[in-house]
């Protein structure tokens, strides 16, 4: 079949403080195949932000190789990087992170702007995107006039907006009552169903469940057979 | 981004935080609105001050006793004795002269009826109105044969007649001068303001009367010329150079003993110190532009600590540190630009109060606004930079972490 969509070898984070280097990720090895839909579960503190943010590129590895798509992230400079995020990651957060005092609507047309993507376009992709997450009514909304549930939906269509490779999701439900973050679970799976390639980040074995496959993380180390050792 | 979506950006950011947004613009504002004001004052003033040159009468040298450049030991100009009324009936005879008017003045308490004031009486000739470009509006001027006879007659100025209490049939009557009686034989027009002491209020008789009445000598402070043309100027300053040369015994290499003074010598000087005033002026002005774009420059930091979140946001769906250079460059920009044209607006309408307060004609210089927005764009630049660079810098990481 084709080669992996994300390849991470023997990759570690060291943060340095100043005073301690913490090691937040130790030789970590994670292959996510194309349309698969995963989880990563761990602990608070177990380095699953800063495994995201390596995978997003957001950040870089201290040390080991990371592949996405074919290319090896080490050898791109900060633009290259951005350029990457902007077509092939879409971010969701737990904290939601829309832009404040900016419409749904705006917000979603962001990443779009990014791309060079001219404003009526843009705009029409928008509205595209909330209305197929249900929000087709809510389109000139502020952030604080929405719900949490709305909120995130809101994340969730501007990461897809940019029809990216991969969405990764940090906690996504972390904010969210049970019944929005179940809907908010529901609408990864039908995500999924469409062939979307996702990575689930939760420290909630429930949520977890959802996935295809569930991989364990602790103290910055997989566990072995991907499971928690017992 | 587009150029369109970075302004769209800034001017929505504008609206945000609307008393912030003021207070910061303020500074460019004042800036701004004092420099076009001040370079607006200054060609008011420049161009007041040449007009009523102008109103002293066309063509004039003016030729006073006493040399004007040698060094502190010499008296003030026009307190020597040195210049009669000879050296200026000699003048009259020259070539490119259209005629020559001496001053004899004195302090005189002037009686007409139960009003008196004690006023400027000038004994002087016929050619004093074409000279100092007067016009009658009573009566006549002195003639020459009330100067060769030395007859008691008087010409007033408008302001002297007015505060005389005289009027348009007061022609032919009496007034008494340090107590000698004169025949009013005509009032002169009003001429306006020419600084500090008005030119309508004084009181003109025959040169030989002053003399032989109130002054007791012949030797004159000012001797007034009026040149033919404004090309015979240097013609007729040289020519009467060399008359009163050869008049005073003068030699080549000699230190004259009077100054022959041009009125376009006189313009241009005064018109150079008051350009350079407004230059001055305007340089002072333009220091509050310096504290304005360090007033943007502080809250475009304080923003950029406000919005680290955004910055992080921004970047994790895409923004390249350009992308977020420019955006808080354009804030930036926004704030001086608009405060640039906001101060131009409060600097016109000053200088138009200002111009109609001072009572002269209001000047616009384009020139100034567009100066002036280009400055305010280069505050805005200069000082916008180094907050946008900071903010471009931003970790992505450290950025989202950010509470
Ligand atoms: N910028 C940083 N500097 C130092 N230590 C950090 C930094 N970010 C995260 N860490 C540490 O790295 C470890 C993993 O953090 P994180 O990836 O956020 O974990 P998780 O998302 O699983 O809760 C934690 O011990 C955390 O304290
Ligand atoms: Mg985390």
């Amino acid at each position: 079949m084709s080669e992996p969509i994300l390849q991470l070898e023997r990759v570690s984070r060291i943060y340095d403080t100043g005073k301690v280097l913490v090691p937040a990720l130790q030789d970590v090895d994670l292959t996510v195949d194309r349309g698969e839909f995963l989880a990563i579960v761990g602990p608070s503190g177990s380095g699953k932000s800063t495994m995201m943010h390596i995978l997003g590129c957001l950040d870089r590895p201290t040390s080991g190789r990371y592949v996405l798509d074919g290319t090896p992230v080490e050898e791109l400079d900060d633009d290259a990087l951005a350029a990457v995020r902007s077509r092939s990651i879409g971010f969701i957060f737990q904290s939601y992170n829309l832009l404040p005092r900016t419409s749904a609507l705006e917000n979603v047309a962001t990443p779009l702007a990014y791309q060079g993507v001219p404003r009526r376009e843009r705009l029409e992709r928008a509205r595209a995107a909330l209305t197929l997450l249900g929000l087709g009514d809510r389109l000139d909304h502020e952030p604080t006039e929405l719900s949490g549930g709305q909120q995130q939906r809101v994340g969730i269509a501007r990461a897809l907006v940019t029809e990216p490779a991969v969405l990764l999701a940090d906690e996504p439900t972390g904010n969210l009552d049970s019944h929005a973050g179940a809907e908010v679970i529901e609408l990864f799976r039908q995500l999924h169903a469409t062939g979307r390639t996702i990575v689930l980040i939760t420290h909630d074995l429930e949520v977890a469940e959802a996935a295809d496959r569930q991989v364990h993380i602790r103290d910055g180390r997989i566990a072995p057979d991907g499971r928690i050792a017992a | 981004m587009s150029l369109r979506d970075l302004l769209r950006l800034a001017v929505s950011r504008l609206g945000t935080g609307k008393l912030r947004t003021g207070l910061t613009m303020l500074g460019i504002i004042i800036g701004v609105a004092s420099v076009v004001a001040l370079v607006s004052v200054g060609q008011g003033a420049t161009e007041g001050i040449n007009s009523r040159l102008e109103g002293l009468g066309t063509n004039l040298l003016t030729i006073n006793p006493g040399f004007s450049t040698s060094g502190a030991t010499r008296g003030a100009l026009g307190s020597a004795t040195t210049l009669t009324i000879e050296d200026a009936s000699a003048i009259s005879a020259l070539p490119d002269i259209a005629g020559v008017a001496p001053e004899l003045s004195s302090q005189q308490l002037v009686v007409a009826g139960s009003q008196n004031e004690t006023t400027t009486v000038i004994g002087t000739t016929p050619a004093y109105p074409l000279v100092y470009a007067y016009t009658m509006w009573q009566g006549s001027f002195l003639n020459q044969a009330s100067v060769d006879h030395s007859l008691r007659a008087a010409v007033l100025g408008n302001t002297t007649a007015t505060n005389l209490g005289l009027t348009a049939s007061s022609i032919g009557s009496t007034i008494y001068i340090s107590g000698l009686p004169f025949e009013i034989v005509g009032i002169m027009q009003p001429k306006g303001g020419s600084g500090f002491v008005s030119p309508d209020d004084e009181v003109l008789i025959p040169v030989t009367t002053a003399r032989d009445l109130f002054v007791g000598s012949d030797s004159v402070r000012t001797v007034g010329v009026s040149v033919t043309t404004q090309a015979a100027m240097n013609t007729a300053n040289a020519e009467i150079t060399a008359l009163l040369d050869q008049r005073h015994g003068i030699g080549a290499g000699g230190t004259p003993d009077f100054t022959i003074t041009s009125q376009t010598q006189l313009l241009s000087t005064v018109s150079s110190v008051s350009t350079l005033l407004t230059v001055l002026l305007a340089g002072i002005a333009s220091i509050s532009l310096i504290v304005g774009g360090i007033g943007i420059m502080n809250i475009m930091l304080v923003s950029v600590r406000e919005r680290t979140r955004e910055i992080g946001i921004r970047k994790a769906i895409g923004a390249r540190g350009r992308d977020i250079l420019l955006q808080f460059l354009f804030e930036a920009l926004m704030l001086s630009v608009a405060g640039g044209i906001v101060g131009i607006v409060v600097g016109v309408l000053a200088s138009g109060v200002i111009a109609v307060i001072a009572g002269w004609a209001f000047t616009f210089n384009p020139f100034t606004v567009v100066v002036s927005v280009v400055f305010s764009l280069i505050v805005g630049i200069v000082f916008g930079v180094w907050p946008a660079s900071q903010a471009a810098r931003l970790d992505p990481v450290v950025a989202l972490r950010y509470e």
